[in-house]
């Protein structure tokens, strides 16, 4: 059973530039979110999975108006990522980017930590 | 077995900035679906109600303040929310109950009003609708979700940002016949691309307005209709489905899974195909999502909707003409109110009032509308009745 304070817990690994997911036990489907039944088997024994903290961007935009809490971040990226070596994906956000042609589909970043102001802090690796 | 439900009488608040509470155009609104459906207050008995940021106007539970005002608190009402889908949700609610024979008339009214708030704070109240651990609080503006959309669906099948500035055009160029739309203006593709950014690949004029507003409908049961002597339409098509909430949830991020279940499970109902279709109201919230929604639709294949609104099929004149009204981009979107106004654009162009923006000889129409970045939509289809 996956305890209480997921999110508390998703912030802690993400410090450990790591990612937290949780597998199911039965038919070892992944997911972020804590669920009861899962969504493939509707099994209802999980475990804590940790994730590598890097992935390859599928998407992304540049926010050239950014919403309130991030007026002071500079230019940044709002990234969708499949995170490595897991059938999964993870959003972040990616501070220094400014233009499209500085960050391809495809580009590798990885996990830096967790913010409190700006969530889960990415940058871009080689 | 269900009966038939039907749409009496329609009404709607022009779109835009306005002045009066929220409560007052909720009503203006109301009254005009009440005059329009030749009935009194004293026939409606239920109430739905949706709204999604009624909190900024000072008023939540908003369906017995309405139902006062009109001068029937005893009726019962329900105050529906789903993000800027829920117009088209609470229809479906309001649809469900009179076809299981709960009620034989009832009203259905949108309302929002955001636009005192100030477009930053609009902004992140939006942002409230997405799953926000995720999403928001890394920094999304719903532009920037849409805007991740669009460049998933540029890699995914070679699209350009004039493939997406080509819908805002369409769009503006069929608001300018909708008296009550918000934004009366004319533009080209160059006057897109040339706005500024707001989320990239989006600009500014790849996204619709934040407005105020108010419609309002009745429906009714067959019989009521009937003996009405007014002019009606009948639903003959009602869907719901369901998307995850995040974007990084979707396998495919250049498809909307809720509008493909909703559509599925509304021309099954109504025993008929994308092609049977004469026009379409959809949720254009941006750009981008016209165009996946009229490929989730199944008015055009997968990767193709970017070509054929650049040759004119969408236009009024098209094959197909996609949002007569103007669209949420045009027309405006004040998000508890835009599925209904869908639904009065429709009662409009059957009943002989959409003027300039008429779409000739239609007779079967779709309303495709959804919350935050798809993880709830309702589509429905009408087919206007002939009286004899």
């Amino acid at each position: 059973m996956v305890t209480e304070n997921t999110r508390d817990k998703f912030i802690e690994a993400a410090n450990r530039k790591k990612i937290l997911a949780h597998r199911c036990t039965t038919c070892g489907h992944l997911m972020l979110e804590t669920v009861l039944f899962c969504e493939k088997c509707s099994g209802s024994k999980f475990e804590h999975a940790e994730l590598e903290g890097s992935g390859k961007v599928v998407t992304y935009t540049i926010q050239a108006v950014a919403p309130e809490g991030f007026g002071d971040a500079g230019p940044y990226a709002w990234v969708v990522f499949d995170i490595d070596n897991a059938k999964l994906r993870a959003s972040g956000f990616l501070p220094g980017v400014a233009e499209p042609k500085d960050l391809p589909v495809g580009a590798k970043v990885r996990v830096t930590g967790f913010d409190q102001k700006h969530g889960l802090m990415l940058q871009k690796s080689s | 077995m269900t009966s038939k439900v039907c749409v009496l009488g329609a009404g709607s608040t022009k779109y835009g900035k306005l002045n009066e509470s929220i409560i007052e155009i909720a009503l203006n609104a109301a009254k005009d679906a009440i005059e329009s459906a030749g009935i009194t207050p004293k026939e409606i008995q239920a109430g739905y109600i949706s709204n999604v940021f009624g909190v900024a106007d000072k008023q939540v539970h908003m369906a017995p303040v309405i139902m006062s005002n009109l001068g029937i608190s005893h009726v019962p009402g329900l105050t529906i929310e789903s993000a800027c889908g829920s117009g088209s949700v609470m229809f479906r609610e309001a649809f469900a109950n009179v076809a299981a024979g709960f009620y034989d008339c009832v009203l259905a009214l949108g309302v929002e009003k955001v636009t005192h708030t100030g477009t930053v704070h609009s902004t992140t109240l939006f942002s409230y609708c997405s799953d926000f651990f995720y999403e928001g609080g890394n920094g999304a503006s719903f532009p920037g979700l849409f805007a991740s959309m669009a460049r998933a669906y540029m890699t995914t099948h070679k699209a350009t940002e004039e493939d997406l500035a080509n819908v805002a055009v369409k769009n503006h160029e069929n608001g300018m016949f909708n008296p009550k739309a918000h934004v009366h203006k004319k533009i080209t593709v160059d006057d897109v691309l040339k706005s500024p950014v707001v989320a990239s690949p989006l600009k500014l004029l790849d996204c619709c307005p934040f407005s105020d507003g108010a419609s309002a409908v009745i429906l009714c049961s067959e019989d009521f209709a009937k003996k009405s002597g007014k002019p009606y339409m009948e639903i003959i098509g009602s869907g719901r489905g369901a998307s995850p909430a995040a974007v990084q949830g979707r396998e495919d991020i250049t498809t909307i899974p809720s509008t493909v279940a909703a559509a599925r499970q509304a021309y099954k109902m109504a025993g008929v195909a994308p092609k049977d279709i004469n026009f379409a109201e959809v949720h254009d919230c941006f750009t981008i999502a016209e165009i996946i929604d009229i490929e989730d639709l199944g008015f055009f294949p997968k990767g193709k909707a970017a070509h054929a609104v650049r040759d004119g099929a969408t236009r009024l004149n098209g094959e197909i003409p996609i949002n007569p009204s103007g669209g949420l981009k045009s027309k405006g979107h004040p998000i508890g109110a835009t599925g209904v106004g869908q639904v009065v654009e429709v009662f409009e162009q059957f009943t002989g009032r959409a003027g300039q923006r008429a779409v000739p000889k239609a007779e079967i129409a779709l309303t495709h509308n959804f919350g935050a970045t798809g993880a709830s939509a309702a589509v429905h289809i009408f087919k206007k009745v002939d009286r004899k």
